[in-house]
């Protein structure tokens, strides 16, 4: 091959063809390309939808993602309040924060283009900043795309009929396998903090047992909480109903990760060996406690701990209050109960139990005796439905029935029962009844998805074969001539959209009046304080508006500076973890009660 | 029959040396573990014995908290395509190995790495200080207890503008009065 | 008269050389008598990140280890993470990955096109190669979200199935890359000023390749059949029918040449992908990856970019963050003793295409 190849010079002259064809590269005058449907752009935001739960900012590996304070959003329940601010000369456009975007708010755009010398003008509140950008997402993940894992890890439960045969518990709990799994899919954002009453260390409980540390979790989980086992059993959980992950899946089990992390003490003793709480010097004070209930319990533990000498009066048998006697043991086993109490005995807790207040001791004696006094009396009277003929025998509130259940005494059921109601209590009731063979029918003023009871209790009572009539307004109690029960009478409702913004409202339908045979009445739509315990003058120095004790919301001092209260009879959410929660903060105002700071 | 010729290799690698421990970890892949002393000789065993001609890779692994480094040699054959990864460790204080850079001319550039990056040093062998980095007084830079952090905030100042930005478990706990202990903290996200 | 030896140093701004790196060269005349690799422009400390992001974050970063040719480094971080974790990848995604590696080495090799003929002084090549290359990269913008850095493959699979119609807009570029080939031909491989300056220059002796750790191009210029694909299949690459191309020549001219029948072979492996791609899954899921740890273990897996063998050293300590992250990349061997070695001797007008020819990356060598 010489110098002068010739087929080597000539051929590539054929690229002079080239010459006279348009260029498909460039186009003139310079428009901008539209970018791919997937294209990875400029960040928005939907701020409406987005709970600031601050996930991008964690998963964002160069720092790019602030979260901060926005004037047009305000932190609520559910809603952390801040919102995502991006550092567009950080970015890197891996969109991760997209993938991990629990609520799927957060999305890329096909917009590309921005320049600018001045640095800070890079820092863009996504949705705030580029609101038009809502018309250009590119970039989003679904609820099966998201890296956010939706769905729960199943609980395994006994079968339906096979509950019914006995009292045997029926949520069977995680396996240690199932519970790190469940944990792993939490994204420690800590909304659910908020509206826990007693804000528990939710997300980092979760955490330690997702790292395999339960005796971290459970100690965690003491640190604010002395019953816990009974809450991770029958919680009402209202911060699974604010889970970040629950906008577009299953909320994480927060309830059933507690109770695996409580039953792996599995006695009084190793909560101790593994709690190990600093337990302070006795300071000499001595505080009296009326009711053994979550409230009084939880109150008398953390006195314990700050070196109080803590005696409290039940007047049954056992403590937990209305967590041992008003739920049934197929929720909240005796030995759950029995563990924590037991524990709290070794903590230094004296308890007095079969001493009631106002028959075996008086409430001036206690009044006298002690530096300051805390009631956790709770609502143990249950209201009447106020229809006619409820005086018929078989008619009882039904927290009296659960409580002679619980107690051990005989109790009766007829063949057909009817239970008036839609809370937990109502559903107890139900099937404990069906627990005695008995058929048993629910009735609910407004709709089945309107019932404040849990949805897994609802589940699992039409599992049972009880029957929920739902849209059923009470009419009267049918007797026979001899004053014998015979049935209820109810009228059927349609719903009505309120006018004033509130749920809808059922209205009788005419004509609507339907017959239910039974053999008993249950009813179950509320319950109250019994005060009678008190002395008349007590009565009077402590304030108490529509049977509620009055008390002040962060100390739980009552109009008696020496007295403080706290549980059903205080607040009005009305259950265990409020009642915990009032306690724990008792403690806190009756310490600043008596030595004049927190200490 | 799949891992035949691993398993021979196995075989024959553990007939000539004290292997601390061997496995065949996959297709194409077997993993041995040597003392120091029998890391050349196995290196130039496999290499002209064996035909493990071509040297794949050469990593290292600070196990701090053991206190050693794991040098890890891959040679790799041609023939009977299988890579062996030959796993030492060595002592982190005083870390030291054997030159190869006469068996596998490449080594001279990983040796040049491991010594700045980690501060490996081998007896006898002739390379260039300074690779990557230039005039580093430092601890060497790959070691675990290099705190990469601490030296952006040595040496480097933060931009000012984004001093607002709140922490999310914190501000809810700030409103909500709750109190987070200092044992759970390390669980925070 | 004695002659005097002149230093020069090439880089690491320059041209020619592909990054930021500098050959420090001592010449006699035109010719060099000793060449002297000096890296450190481009140190980004990349392999220390990532053993403080957790291993999701870690994906993320891999694809920026090189520029021209992404891809198969994020394939091998996946592969790794799974090997170590067990994960099972479903079929699709295998296909789509596979894909993605050969239309990543259609692009990568349009780069080099570029570069090869740019650093002849034969600029028309590199504007018809990047130009084409666009149409890649147009497909990939459709594909993943991004043009260069795709942050596609990840473990577990893929990050989004092909869009509708994708595979017909494939089989389109091809045909359109296959026909632009001839184009190429004549302005390249027919091109006398080409075959003078690639014929005979910056030869590597057979044995020392071999053992001096030389891979891809290179190697099997040296007439050494060796390729990663089918040495040690990956993905889906024993399912598909394909050669390694080899030349004796072991200079410029072979290299080139040798990827020229890589080119085609990989417009036909698209093609086959294509054909056989199958239905389903393209994603096994990883837990959320705040919480995701992998178990404690090692795994080094390679793959075959343009440049030759990319290998990634993995190893877990069980916690969410791996203990040490190892890139080997081909430059690393190619840039500095390779490079050092066949330099001298050769003009010094040729160096910035032999650093072409051996594929010279420096973010490999550095990371």
């Amino acid at each position: 091959m010489g110098f002068f190849n010739l087929k080597g010079t000539i051929r590539p002259l054929t690229g002079l063809k080239q010459f006279g064809k348009v260029p498909h590269t460039i186009e003139y005058p310079n428009e901008s390309k539209e970018a791919a449907p997937r294209y990875r752009g400029f960040h928005f935001n939907e701020i409406e939808a987005c709970i600031g739960c601050g996930n991008c900012s964690t998963i964002c590996m160069n720092g790019a993602i602030d979260m901060i304070s926005l004037v047009e959003v305000e932190g609520k329940k559910g809603d952390s309040g801040l919102r995502p601010r991006v550092d567009h000369g950080r970015c890197c456009w891996c969109g991760l924060c997209v993938e991990v975007c629990p609520t799927g708010s957060l999305a890329l755009t096909k917009e590309y283009l921005y320049v600018s010398p001045d640095a800070n003008s890079f820092l863009w509140t996504p949705g705030v900043d580029n609101p038009e950008g809502k018309e250009k997402i590119s970039f989003y993940s679904t609820a099966e795309s998201s890296l956010t894992d939706m769905t729960r890890v199943p609980m395994r439960e006994l079968e339906g009929m096979e509950r019914i045969k006995s009292f045997a518990e029926v949520v069977l709990g995680y396996e240690e396998e199932e519970a790190r799994k469940e944990a792993s899919r939490c994204i420690s954002c800590g909304i659910c903090t908020e509206v826990c009453p007693d804000h528990m260390h939710i997300p980092e409980y979760i955490n330690a047992i997702a790292q395999a540390d339960d005796h971290s979790a459970i100690k965690i989980i003491y640190d604010n909480n002395p019953l816990p086992e009974m809450c991770g059993k029958v919680c009402t959980r209202r911060c699974e109903d604010v889970c970040a992950v629950q906008v577009r899946g299953e909320a994480l089990a927060i309830r059933w990760l507690k109770r695996y992390a409580t039953e792996r003490a599995e006695n009084a003793e190793m909560i101790r060996e593994i709690v190990n709480p600093e337990i302070r010097e006795s300071n000499g004070k001595k505080v009296g406690i009326v009711g053994a209930g979550p409230s009084g319990l939880t109150a008398a533990y953390y006195l314990a701990l700050r070196g109080y000498d803590v005696t409290v009066y039940e007047g049954r048998s056992k403590g937990g209050g209305m967590t041992m006697y008003g739920i049934p043991k197929y929720r909240l086993p005796l030995e759950s109960l029995e563990k924590q109490i037991g524990y709290m005995e070794r903590i230094g807790v004296k308890i007095k139990f079969n001493t009631q207040v106002g028959k075996d001791i008086s409430f001036e004696e206690i009044y006298q005796q002690y530096d300051a006094v805390f009631l956790g009396i709770g609502f143990q009277k249950g209201w009447k439905l106020g229809v006619p003929n409820e005086e018929a025998p078989g008619v009882q509130p039904a927290v009296d029935f659960l409580v002679s259940v619980n107690d051990g005494q005989e109790v009766k059921v007829g063949k057909k029962v009817v239970v008036i109601g839609g809370g937990n209590v109502a559903i107890d009731a139900a099937r404990v009844a069906r627990r005695y063979g008995a058929e048993v029918s629910i009735l609910y003023r407004r709709r089945v998805e309107d019932m404040p009871a849990d949805w897994e209790e609802i589940e699992g009572a039409e599992d049972e074969g009880i029957h929920i009539i739902a849209q059923a307004i009470p009419k009267q109690i049918v007797v026979d001539e001899h004053g014998k029960l015979k049935g209820f009478e109810y009228i059927k409702a349609r719903m009505e959209q309120d006018e004033r913004g509130g749920r809808p409202r059922p209205v009788p339908i005419e004509g609507g009046e339907t017959f239910v045979p039974a053999d008993d009445v249950m009813v179950a739509i509320g319950q109250e304080a019994d005060y009678s315990f008190l002395p008349e003058e007590f009565k009077k120095n402590i304030e108490i508006s529509r049977g509620r004790i009055v008390a002040d919301p962060v100390t739980f001092q009552t109009s008696d500076p020496k007295i403080f209260a706290g549980g059903d009879a205080v607040n009005r959410t009305a259950d265990a973890i409020s009642a915990i929660a009032n306690g724990f903060n008792a403690v806190k105002g009756i310490d600043k009660f008596l030595f004049g700071k927190e200490k | 029959m799949e891992l035949h010729k691993e398993k021979q290799l196995l075989e024959t690698l553990q007939g000539v040396f004290q292997l601390k421990s061997g496995e065949i970890k996959r297709r194409h892949r077997i993993e041995v573990e040597v003392e120091k002393k029998d890391v050349v000789p196995l290196l130039l065993f496999v290499k002209e014995k064996l035909g493990y001609k071509h040297l794949s890779h050469i990593s290292c692994v600070d196990w701090i908290e053991e206190g050693r480094f794991e040098l890890i040699y891959m040679p790799w054959s041609h023939q009977e395509q299988i890579l062996i990864m030959v796993k030492v460790s060595i002592p982190r204080d005083a870390a030291e190995m054997e030159n190869i850079d006469m068996i596998w001319r490449q080594a001279n550039t990983y040796q040049r790495e491991l010594r700045e990056m980690f501060g490996i040093e081998f007896p006898g062998f002739v390379g260039d200080y300074d690779f990557i980095l230039e005039d580093w007084e430092d601890i060497p830079p790959m070691r675990r207890d290099f705190d990469t952090e601490a030296y952006v905030k040595d040496h480097y100042f933060e931009r000012p503008g984004r001093e607002d930005a709140k922490d999310v478990r914190t501000e809810i706990a700030k409103r909500s009065g709750e109190q987070i202990p200092d044992f759970a903290k390390k669980y925070s996200r | 008269m004695r002659e005097k030896t002149t230093t020069l140093y090439l880089g690491p701004q320059h041209p020619g050389i592909t990054g930021n790196m500098m050959v420090k060269l001592s010449l006699k005349g035109d010719t060099i008598v000793k060449a002297k690799t000096e890296v450190g422009y481009l140190h980004r400390a990349f392999e220390k990140l990532l053993e403080k992001r957790n291993w999701l974050q870690c994906f993320t970063v891999m694809c920026r280890f090189c520029v021209p040719e992404p891809d198969p480094m994020e394939n091998i971080y996946a592969r790794a993470v799974e090997e170590i974790e067990g994960r099972e990848v479903p079929e699709r995604a295998k296909y789509i990955r596979t894909m993605v590696l050969e239309l990543a080495r259609l692009q990568s090799f349009l780069l080099w096109y570029a570069g090869q003929n740019g650093s002849a002084g034969l600029y028309t090549v590199p504007q018809w190669s990047v130009g084409d290359r666009n149409y890649i990269l147009d497909l990939f913008e459709e594909l993943t979200g991004g043009r260069i850095y795709h942050m596609y493959t990840w473990p577990g699979g893929v990050r989004r199935d092909l869009p509708e119609g994708f595979e017909s807009r494939v089989l389109k570029v091809m045909d359109y890359i296959e026909k632009r080939q001839e184009d190429y031909d004549r302005m390249m491989f027919d091109n006398s000023i080409f075959q003078k300056r690639a014929q005979g220059v910056g030869i590597i002796n057979k044995e020392k390749a071999i053992e001096w750790g030389v891979v891809g191009a290179p190697l099997r210029a040296c007439g050494v059949k060796s390729d990663i694909r089918i040495d040690e299949p990956y993905e889906i690459y024993d399912k598909l029918d394909f050669i390694v191309p080899t030349q004796e020549g072991a200079d410029v001219w072979a290299r080139a040449l040798v990827r020229r029948a890589e080119f085609k072979q990989s417009i036909s492996i698209i093609r086959q992908i294509i054909d056989k791609m199958p239905k389903g899954e393209i994603y096994n899921k990883v837990p959320n990856p705040q919480k995701w740890t992998l178990p404690k273990g090692n795994a080094y897996v390679r793959a075959e970019a343009v440049r030759g063998e990319i290998g990634m050293f993995l190893q877990s300590d069980g916690g969410n963050k791996p203990r040490r992250v190892h890139v080997r990349g081909a430059a690393y061997v190619h840039a500095v003793s390779l490079l050092e070695d066949v330099l001298v001797g050769q003009n010094v007008s040729d160096v910035s295409f032999i650093m072409n020819s051996l594929g010279t990356c420096p973010p490999e060598i550095e990371r």
